[in-house]
């Protein structure tokens, strides 16, 4: 079996041939632009306005909410007439939609459009 | 079954407040158990998740008005035993559709002022098994 897996890998494996022979000494990814990480998760950072697009979006469609008031400076509570447990549930719609889990003391402190915009878009998970 | 095996029962609540912090504690655990309870029922053609969000904070809201931390212990294990009871899929699909997704206002909704004589007992039998 792990014969047949070597030939499997060496089936797909493709090596740069290189006509200067003491480049290949040289590992393959320093040649690369070390500021782009292709496979990492902190390149492909969300924009400020896609998430504040996304972020009025949730909010917007909040069963409760009057879309006509959502702005990005909203506060949840005293603008939008919700309570504590409205707030809550957005904080975890947010969640949802940017794939992140925020910790409770600091979800307690999200309580406007502005704190959570911010909170997301520093957040090096988001997506 | 499994739920009743592997329980323990937390200290009360010393104050309302703690209380209110274990009911947050509570919505966002069902909330992040959302997906996988999508998943398992297969409820994707009949709810979406903010859907459900918003039916357990109504839950969680037709008791707002409890202020006995010790009662509000009570309704939060409760509220456990329900989600670890759905999570560990010990119901079935018409269940969760029948209380969740359906909800109390029923399939059939009561909008004419046909049947006005109609006692209440009859008419809650008509609309919902659940309340």
């Amino acid at each position: 079996m792990a014969s047949a897996l070597r030939a499997a890998i060496l089936g797909h494996v493709r090596v740069p041939v290189v006509a200067n022979g003491s480049k290949l000494l040289t590992p393959l990814w320093i040649h690369r632009n070390t500021s782009v990480r292709s496979m990492s998760s902190h390149d492909d950072h969300l924009e400020k306005s896609q998430v504040i697009d996304r972020i009025l979006d949730i909010v917007k469609s909040f069963p409760k909410v009057d879309p006509s008031k959502v702005t990005p400076e909203v506060h949840f509570q005293k603008d939008l007439g919700l309570d504590s447990l409205d707030n809550v549930e957005l904080i975890m719609a947010i969640e949802e939609e940017f794939k992140l889990e925020i910790p409770d003391k600091e979800a307690d402190k999200i309580d406007s459009c502005a704190l959570a915009i911010e909170y997301v878009y520093n957040h090096p998970m988001a997506s | 079954m499994a739920f009743a095996m592997r329980v323990k029962v937390p200290p009360n609540s010393a104050n309302l407040a703690e209380a209110r912090h274990r009911t947050f504690d509570f919505f966002r655990t069902a909330c992040r158990s959302i997906p996988s309870i999508m998943d398992i029922y297969n409820l994707y053609d009949v709810a979406n998740p903010s859907q459900l969000r918003s039916t357990i904070a109504s839950e969680i809201r037709k008791n707002a008005h409890i202020t006995n931390p010790k009662v509000i212990d009570m309704l939060l294990f409760k509220g456990m035993e329900e989600l670890s009871n759905i999570t560990e899929h010990a119901k079935q699909r018409h269940h969760i559709i029948g209380q969740y997704v359906v909800g109390n206002h029923g399939l059939v909704q009561d909008v004419a002022t046909k049947d006005e004589e109609l006692s209440n007992f009859l008419k809650n039998f008509y609309k919902s098994n659940y309340f």
